[in-house]
């Protein structure tokens, strides 16, 4: 009876601290409990790292305009150097600096910028403050810019203003089947500046063309894709505004739902003094929570804001991490209420994990034909008469080598899927061939076919949960209820009632007598 | 009217009725309060387990020889001498996972029951995977045992189609709640899980005759394969089997526990294996729920907690009696 007391004030210990953290946020800080509730907002955040020479450190960072002209930027995590904003008629930098840093360190600045969805067009047209700027010669050697003349002399032909010479050049860039003179030009342009060939390219031939450009810095708002290096635009003067283009979509204006421009005025984006090996990479964060009460929430105590006193990039980690602990609870249930076997305890939690990096179907489909086709090679290994250790190793390379065929012929399929197999799904792979050869050899197919169908079950239900946007939003929003959870589970734990595997299996029990 | 799919499945009230544990029930309100984890060695590890057993004067399957190291499989020969017949173990194994059964020699090849050959190279294979832990609890490093193979007694044969039958017999408290006995089938290929298609044969407390049986969960009275009746089997030595079991009770600690046993032809019976979590499949044997044993035996312990192992033994055998005990005797013989 004393360790039913226990259990009950434990729950109900875990479940008022979970429970009253979340209705605190709810009532107090005003976070929606529903997704979607109010309009969401993007963070996008730059980190800015380099390793310090030793020297005194400056760094200036070109600034969006509405990161100081709207407030809507912070800069965060700079310990040890002072800060300003750099205001260049109307073009604006964060430049920190620092004395002598210890050399050879690594260092790391981040800024942050918050906006609304909707609302911010920071790709738009920009009017030029002052006289119209003059285009610069290019200056290029000579058959070059003979090859040059004549692109840009077809391109003229064509187009009656600066918006229709920008999609002309780049017509002409872009063509399939190359004329001579931009072929040559490509390879040119490819060994003189390598990455950025083709911007840097049109970027030349539009000043010679007599239109002024410059190249500008943004970002492709997307929380799935984790860190980015910025992408380089085109930024060209038509006349009266200051115009932005996507060098892969020319004709159109930038869309402000996919994009985010940063940098823009032909500034350099990032200048480092005292420091080499600078790099700026970019993560992208949608937020559902307006920007206020988001500070709110982040200036708040440590138990209360948790998650949210990391920065950006470090905080997107736990969109997964928040989820593990639900597809254990779904485990709980399967298992102990259901009764569904399955291949080791937590091992479709972590099948459901990959399935989230893979989508739905081309995940099973890959599980399907690496399991099946691995442990054919396994059976065939087994012949060998080979110790433990080893085999599992040969098991991981052929899991691997699979999963690199598996690759290539569904991008030459044409499902990119596919490629978005990472580490963690193939140890997960290569761990469930061996195990499943294991028990096939010793308890027999039928409970290794059962155990793993068990455990796509498991899996796939685990899955669906933790793909619901509510449950995620709830999840990485509130992460005291999970509190609540492991009260949930550990009430589970004390379920001593059938499981519906059981009421089948018994179902010809026949009382003797 | 019953709903219809209660065609396919019991439901919880009918199944509680019938005194059915389930395994939610069985973990939580006997295996965990009953048997402390450090005792879980004795019985994990079976070169424990037949330490402890010799020490109180148990019968086991005598022990040629421990293999520990690669050196010792090299030298597994000399460990053997000119036995023809013996099984290896893995001491930690579970389920019996990596059991390698050898039961005679011929043209320098070892035989297994089914009548496949085995070199002495593949015999050292084997037990190198034993050693590196293939087959033990969570791919742990394990050590082999090399030990006498049971010849079963006939009565025992009779009723299985290869293999030899086991015996379980589960015990709360040291009174031995229920016993069956496993019998292969064709379909199980020597093995005695029930739901790989062995026979589950329940064998009554009081007299050692078997008195009920299920094939893949159905009440069956013949053996699927050999045709043979077999109810109202009388199992050999049975006083010895239940004073066996309750001494493996005194000896690991466990309050719950499955002991496994077989019965030699010359020898007698064996304690082959002590169980710390035994399965459920033995009420369907049976056609018993565990809790019709369980609750007795609860009241009993705790109006008499000093009972000796007679007493314990005396009071199941009055209590679990199984009424058509007799008269199935009566009717195979």
């Amino acid at each position: 009876m004393a360790s039913r007391i226990k259990l009950i004030a434990i729950v109900l210990i875990l479940t008022l601290v979970g429970g009253g953290l979340a209705a605190y946020k709810h009532t107090q800080l005003g976070i929606p409990l529903k997704v979607g509730d109010k309009p969401s907002e993007w963070l996008v955040e730059a980190k800015v790292s380099f390793i310090a020479t030793g020297e005194a450190v400056t760094a200036r960072l070109s600034l969006p305009a509405v990161a100081v002209e709207q407030k809507a930027g912070l800069d965060s995590r700079s310990t040890g150097y002072s800060f300003m904003i750099q205001d260049d008629l109307g073009e604006y930098a964060a430049v920190w600096s620092a004395d002598q840093r210890e050399a050879n360190q690594n260092q790391a600045l981040y800024y942050r910028v918050r906006f609304p969805e909707r609302g911010i067009v920071s790709g738009g047209p920009v009017l030029e403050r002052g006289k119209p700027p003059e285009p610069d010669d290019p200056g290029m050697a000579n058959n070059i810019r003979t090859a040059a003349e004549s692109i840009v002399r077809r391109a003229k032909e064509l187009s009656s203003n600066p918006d229709t010479l920008v999609v002309g050049i780049f017509r002409e860039l872009n063509e399939e089947e190359p004329s001579q003179e931009t072929a040559l030009l490509k390879k040119h342009y490819e060994e003189m500046v390598g990455n950025e060939a083709k911007i840097t390219l049109a970027i030349d031939l539009l000043k010679m063309a007599g239109v002024p450009v410059r190249l500008a810095y943004g970002v492709r708002l997307d929380e799935i894709r984790g860190t980015q290096d910025p992408i380089a635009f085109l930024e060209y003067h038509d006349g009266v505004y200051w115009q932005v283009r996507d060098p892969e979509a020319p004709s159109s204006v930038l869309d402000p739902r996919e994009f985010f421009v940063w940098n823009r005025g032909g500034d350099a984006l990032l200048d480092i003094g005292g420091g080499e090996n600078s790099k700026v990479v970019f993560t992208t964060t949608r937020d559902s929570v307006p920007m206020d009460q988001l500070t709110d929430l982040r200036s708040s105590g440590l138990l209360v804001s948790t998650i949210f006193g990391l920065p950006a990039s470090e905080r997107q980690v736990f969109r997964y991490v928040v989820l593990i602990p639900i597809g254990a609870f779904v485990v709980v249930l399967l298992r102990n209420l259901i009764g569904i076997a399955t291949l080791g305890t937590f091992m479709p939690v972590l099948l459901a994990m990959a399935l989230l990096e893979m989508e739905l179907k081309s995940g099973l489909i890959m599980f399907g034909v690496i399991v099946a086709a691995g442990l054919w090679c396994r059976f065939l290994l087994s012949r060998l008469n080979l110790l433990v250790v080893p085999r599992v190793a040969a098991c991981v390379v052929i899991v691997t080598i699979l999963m690199m065929i598996l690759s290539v012929v569904s991008w030459h399929l044409g499902m990119r899927d596919g490629l978005k197999i990472t580490l963690f799904p193939m140890i997960i792979l290569a761990w469930t061939v061996e195990r499943m050869s294991l028990t096939w050899e010793e308890e027999g197919k039928r409970s290794a076919i059962m155990q793993i169908v068990g455990s796509l079950i498991v899996a796939v239900v685990a899955f669906l949960v933790m793909e619901q946007r509510q449950v995620r939003y709830t999840a990485f929003y509130f992460p005291e209820l999970l509190l609540v959870l492991l009260a949930g589970i550990i009430l589970l734990g004390r379920y001593t009632g059938y499981r519906l595997s059981e009421l089948l299996r018994f179902k010809n029990f026949q009382p003797a007598d | 009217m019953k709903a219809w799919w209660h065609r396919f499945m019991r439901t919880p009230g009918e199944l509680h009725a019938l005194g059915v544990v389930g395994i939610n029930m069985r973990n939580a309100r006997f295996v965990l309060p009953n048997n402390p984890r450090k005792f879980y060695g004795r019985v994990d590890d079976k070169v424990q387990t037949k330490a402890l057993a010799q020490a109180r004067g148990i019968t086991i399957p005598e022990t040629y020889g421990i293999i520990r190291n690669p050196a010792e499989i090299r030298r597994f020969l000399n460990v053997l001498g000119d036995r023809e017949s013996f099984v290896i173990k893995p001491s930690r194994g579970s389920g019996g996972k990596g059991i390698l059964v050898i039961a005679g020699k011929e043209d320098g090849y070892y035989l297994k029951p089914s009548g496949a050959r085995m070199s002495v190279v593949d015999i050292r294979n084997h037990l190198q995977n034993v050693l590196a832990g293939l087959f033990s609890l969570g791919g742990r490093r394990d050590c082999a045992l090399v030990e006498y193979r049971v010849r079963a007694a006939k009565m025992m044969t009779d009723i299985s189609f290869q293999g030899a039958p086991d015996i379980r017999v589960v015990m709360l408290h040291g009174y031995p709640l229920m016993a069956m006995l496993r019998a292969s089938t064709r379909e199980s290929d020597g093995r005695s899980n029930l739901h790989q298609g062995a026979i589950g044969i329940g064998v009554d407390i009081a007299t050692g005759v078997t008195v009920h049986a299920v094939h893949h969960g159905k009440v069956i009275e013949m053996h699927p394969d050999l045709k043979i009746p077999l109810l109202g089997v009388q199992i050999p030595n049975w006083d010895q089997i239940l004073e066996t079991a309750v001494t493996c009770h005194e000896m690991t600690g466990l309050g719950y526990l499955g002991v496994d046993m077989m019965v030699d032809e010359e020898i007698g019976p064996l304690m082959i294996e002590v169980n710390a979590r035994p399965g459920l499949a033995i009420q369907m044997a049976n056609g018993v729920g565990l809790l019709k044993r369980i609750e007795p035996v609860m009241k009993r312990a705790k109006a008499y907690p000093h009972d000796e192992p007679r007493q314990k033994i005396a009071f199941a055998r009055n209590t679990f009696a199984a009424r058509r005990a007799s008269e199935l005797l009566s009717r195979h013989d």
